[in-house]
C-alpha cells in the first residue's frame, strides 16, 4: 500500500504532508543510520601527530609521507627498500635502519619501554658509562632555551659493573643493537671499561664519549686535542674488537685534524656532534641557572653547527659518520645525509615525541619509495663539494 | 604510562595568572593516583623543545576527565591558556609515584603553598572517598591568591594563611603546623622548596615533641624498610611532592634530579612524592 498523502493548504502554498507507513518508517530509519556512518578516512601517523602538534587544527601534509595506511603492494614495496646500514664494515655493526637514539636521552633503553617499541629503532646509544659510579652534578640539571635545551647531568651512572649486571641480560634478548657510551677520566679508565664490555653478549659496539662538556676531568680534554684523541682511540682500539664509534665535540676551533686522527687511530665510525657548551641565567639573575653553571646545548638550535661539522669531517675521513644535533623531522635526517652522514641519532626531540625515531625510520622508507630508490644510499653526501672546500675556520685570516 | 590525546573540555582562570583546565582523557582519569603527574607537549613550536610536567589536580573516572591547575610562567603555559575547547593535547602519563597513605591513618593534614595546591588537591578527593578526615592548610601571598574553597570537597577543613594577613592567619602556612601535628596521623605537602624544608624540619622533631616515640601506634618501630619503598613511605609522617625542571619524565635523562640523603633522586621516577627524610634539605634560613 502506498503511503497516504495528505494535502494541507496554507494560504496559496500547498504543502504535501508525508504520512509514513510502518514499512517506509523502517526504511527511513535504516537510511538515517547509514547516513550517520561516516566513512573512516585513514590518517597517516605523521598527519596525526601534526594534528596534535597544531592543537587540533588541520594542516597540509607536506608530501614527505604518504597519506593513509599503505596498501599491501605498497607495504611489500616498502619492505623491499633496504634501509639497513653497517657502521663498521670491518667488524660488523649492522643497524636495521639508520635512525638511532642518542646517548643520555634514552637511558639504558628500558625507560621508554612502555611507550616506544625499542625493537624498531636502528640502534640505542645508552647513557654514558664510567668505571666507577658517579653521582652527577648538583641540580637543577636541565633547562629549556630558545630552540633547544641545556643539560648538565655530569655523567651520573651506576658504573660499568652495575650496568653490565642490570642491563646486560636485557640487551642480550634484544634484536636492536645496543651501543654502550663510555666515558672516563683517563685513558686507563676508558680501556678498563671497554675491556669489561668486550665480548659481552648484548653489547653491539662502543661509543667513545670524549666530548662531555659537563664534567671537570675526563670530558672534553680528549676531544679538543688531536694527540689526546688519537691516544685514547688507539688505546681502546687495542683493548677491544668491538665496533668503535668516537663522538666528536663541536667545542673546538678546527674539527678536521681531530677527526682524521681518530680515523687513523682505528675508529670504525665518527659521531658528530656532542653538545655545545652554554649557560643560562637564573630567573632572579643572581647566578647561573644550572647547578653546574655550564651546560651542554642540544636541540634544533645546534643543527646548523652539527651539519657544518659533519660536512667538514665527511671531506677528510672515509669511515662512516653518524650525524647528531637537532634532528626533529625527516627533512633534518635528509639534511644530515646530504652532508655525508650515513646514520643519525635523535636526542632532545625524543623528550617531546618519544615515538619520533620509529616514525622517522618509516618515513625514510616512504621517502625512498617516493623517489624510486631501493636504498637511501644515493641520498648520502649529495651536498658535499666535488673538491675539498674551504674550511669554516680560516685561522689567521680572522685574527686582528 | 602511555601517550594520550586529551581533549580540552573546559578552561578557566581561577586566580590571577592561574588556570584550571579540564581534559577528557579516560585512560588518565581511571589510571592515576594522587601525586602522579602528566608530561604535556605544547604545540607552539617556535622554540619549545620540552614537554611540561603538571600534577594531576583532580581525576574523575565517571566522566573520564582530569584537571590540570597551573600558573602562566612562560611561553608553554601561555600557549596552554590559548587552547580552545575541543582541541587535543598530547599527554604522557600517568607518571611518577603517588602519595602513600597508611591504611590506618584517619586524619590527614594536607599542606599547600601557592600553586602547591595542584600537587595535593587530588589526595583530598581520595581521602574523603576513603572516609578519612582531611584538613588543608593553605598558604598564599594575599587574599587574591587564595585557592577558592568552592573548588574543594565539602568535607575538608580549609585553613588559610596569607603573608600580609589579608585572609586567615598572618604569616607562613608552616606556622600553622604545630596546631595540627598532634591531630594528624600523616601530612602531605607541596609547595616552594623553603616551605617543604621548614616542614621537614618540623616533622623530624615531631616524635620527640609529642612524646609518641615508642607509644601507641608503632610507626617505624621494629623492622626498617628500605628508604623509598612503599612501606617506608607509608610509615613516614610527612610526604612531600617535589618540583624540578624536567627532560624526559620517564627516568632516562636524569635531568630532574634532587639531592637525596643517599645521592641524587629522580623526581620523575622515584618521585615526585618523597618521604621527607629521603631528601637532603638545604638549610632553612
Amino acid at each position: 500500500m502506498k503511503a497516504k498523502k495528505k494535502v494541507v493548504t496554507s494560504g496559496d502554498v500547498r504543502i504535501t504532508a508525508y504520512k509514513p507507513t510502518a514499512r517506509t518508517k523502517r526504511r527511513e530509519t535504516v537510511r538515517a543510520i547509514k547516513s550517520a556512518i561516516v566513512p573512516i578516512t585513514p590518517v597517516s601517523p605523521a598527519a596525526q601527530r601534526a594534528r596534535i602538534e597544531t592543537g587540533g587544527a588541520a594542516v597540509a601534509d607536506l608530501g614527505t609521507t604518504p597519506v593513509g595506511r599503505p596498501t599491501l603492494a605498497e607495504r611489500a614495496a616498502l619492505d623491499r627498500i633496504d634501509v639497513s646500514v653497517d657502521l663498521a664494515p670491518a667488524r660488523g655493526l649492522r643497524l636495521p635502519n639508520p635512525i638511532m637514539v642518542a646517548s643520555g636521552t634514552f637511558g639504558y633503553g628500558v625507560e621508554y619501554g612502555e611507550v616506544v617499541d625499542v625493537q624498531k629503532l636502528g640502534g640505542i646509544c645508552c647513557k654514558g658509562t664510567t668505571l666507577r659510579p658517579r653521582i652527577g652534578n648538583p641540580p637543577p640539571r636541565v633547562t629549556e632555551t630558545p630552540g633547544g635545551m641545556l643539560n648538565s647531568i655530569g655523567l651520573q651512572n651506576p658504573g660499568v659493573a652495575a650496568v653490565i649486571e642490570k642491563y646486560g641480560p636485557i640487551w642480550q634478548g634484544w634484536d636492536v643493537p645496543v651501543i654502550v657510551n663510555v666515558a672516563g677520566e683517563s685513558i686507563d679508565d676508558y680501556v678498563e671499561v671497554v675491556r669489561r664490555l668486550d665480548g659481552l653478549p648484548g653489547v653491539a659496539g662502543i661509543e667513545l664519549n670524549i666530548s662531555c662538556p659537563n664534567v671537570g676531568k675526563g670530558g672534553l680534554q680528549f676531544a679538543i686535542d688531536r694527540d689526546a684523541a688519537r691516544s685514547v682511540t688507539a688505546a681502546v682500539r687495542r683493548a677491544t674488537e668491538l665496533p668503535l664509534l668516537v663522538k666528536l665535540s663541536p667545542n673546538v676551533a678546527d674539527v678536521r685534524p681531530i677527526a682524521k686522527a681518530i680515523e687513523d687511530a682505528g675508529a670504525d665510525a665518527i659521531c658528530a656532534i656532542n653538545t655545545l657548551s652554554g649557560l643560562a641565567v637564573s630567573p632572579d639573575r643572581t647566578r647561573a641557572f644550572l647547578g653546574n653553571t655550564f651546560g651542554g646545548l642540544s636541540g634544533p638550535a645546534i643543527k646548523p653547527v652539527a651539519l657544518r661539522v659533519v660536512y667538514e669531517v665527511a671531506q677528510v675521513v672515509s669511515i662512516p659518520i653518524i650525524g647528531i644535533g637537532g634532528v626533529t623531522s625527516l627533512d633534518d635526517v635528509l639534511d644530515f645525509m646530504a652532508c655525508g652522514a650515513v646514520a643519525v641519532q635523535i636526542g632532545t626531540a625524543i623528550f617531546a615525541d618519544p615515538e619520533l625515531p620509529v616514525h622517522l625510520a618509516d618515513e625514510l622508507r616512504s621517502e625512498c619509495l617516493r623517489r624510486g630508490l631501493e636504498s637511501y644510499r644515493p641520498l648520502v653526501g649529495t651536498a658535499l663539494p666535488k673538491r675539498a672546500g674551504a674550511p669554516s675556520v680560516k685561522g689567521v685570516e680572522y685574527r686582528p | 604510562m602511555r601517550l594520550v590525546a586529551a581533549q580540552l573540555v573546559e578552561s578557566r582562570q581561577i586566580l590571577p595568572g592561574q588556570w584550571l583546565q579540564s581534559f577528557h582523557a579516560p585512560e588518565l582519569a581511571t589510571g592515576s593516583r594522587a601525586g602522579q603527574f602528566v608530561h604535556v607537549r605544547t604545540g607552539d613550536y617556535s622554540g619549545l623543545v620540552l614537554r611540561r610536567p603538571f600534577s594531576i589536580n583532580t581525576a574523575d573516572p565517571a566522566t573520564g576527565t582530569v584537571t590540570l591547575h597551573f600558573r602562566t610562567v612562560g611561553r608553554g603555559t601561555e600557549w596552554l591558556t590559548r587552547l580552545r575547547e575541543g582541541e587535543t593535547l598530547d599527554m604522557l602519563g600517568p607518571l611518577g609515584r603517588p602519595f602513600e597513605v597508611d591504611p590506618r591513618s584517619r586524619n590527614l593534614l594536607l599542606i599547600a603553598g601557592g600553586l602547591g595546591m595542584a600537587g595535593v588537591r587530588m589526595l583530598a578527593d581520595e581521602a574523603v572517598r576513603d572516609g578519612r578526615q582531611v584538613t588543608i592548610l593553605f598558604g598564599a601571598l594575599d587574599a587574591s591568591h587564595v585557592y577558592p574553597s568552592s573548588l574543594l570537597p565539602d568535607e575538608v577543613e580549609y585553613v588559610v594563611a596569607t603573608d600580609d594577613g589579608s585572609l586567615g592567619h598572618r604569616g607562613y602556612v608552616t606556622e600553622l603546623l604545630p596546631e595540627y601535628e598532634a591531630w594528624a596521623d600523616q601530612a602531605f605537602a607541596c609547595g616552594p622548596q623553603p616551605m617543604l624544608a621548614r616542614l621537614a624540619r618540623l616533622a623530624a622533631g615531631r616524635r620527640e615533641r609529642l612524646g609518641v616515640a615508642k607509644l601507641g601506634r608503632k610507626r617505624g618501630g621494629g623492622k626498617t624498610d628500605p628508604a623509598g619503598s612503599v612501606a617506608a613511605r607509608r610509615k613516614a609522617f610527612l610526604q612531600v611532592s617535589m618540583e624540578q625542571t624536567m627532560g624526559c619524565a620517564v627516568g632516562a635523562c636524569l635531568g630532574c634530579a634532587v639531592m637525596g640523603v643517599d645521592g641524587p633522586l629522580r623526581v620523575c621516577r622515584e618521585g615526585p612524592v618523597f618521604a621527607a627524610d629521603e631528601i637532603a634539605w638545604e638549610p632553612v634560613s
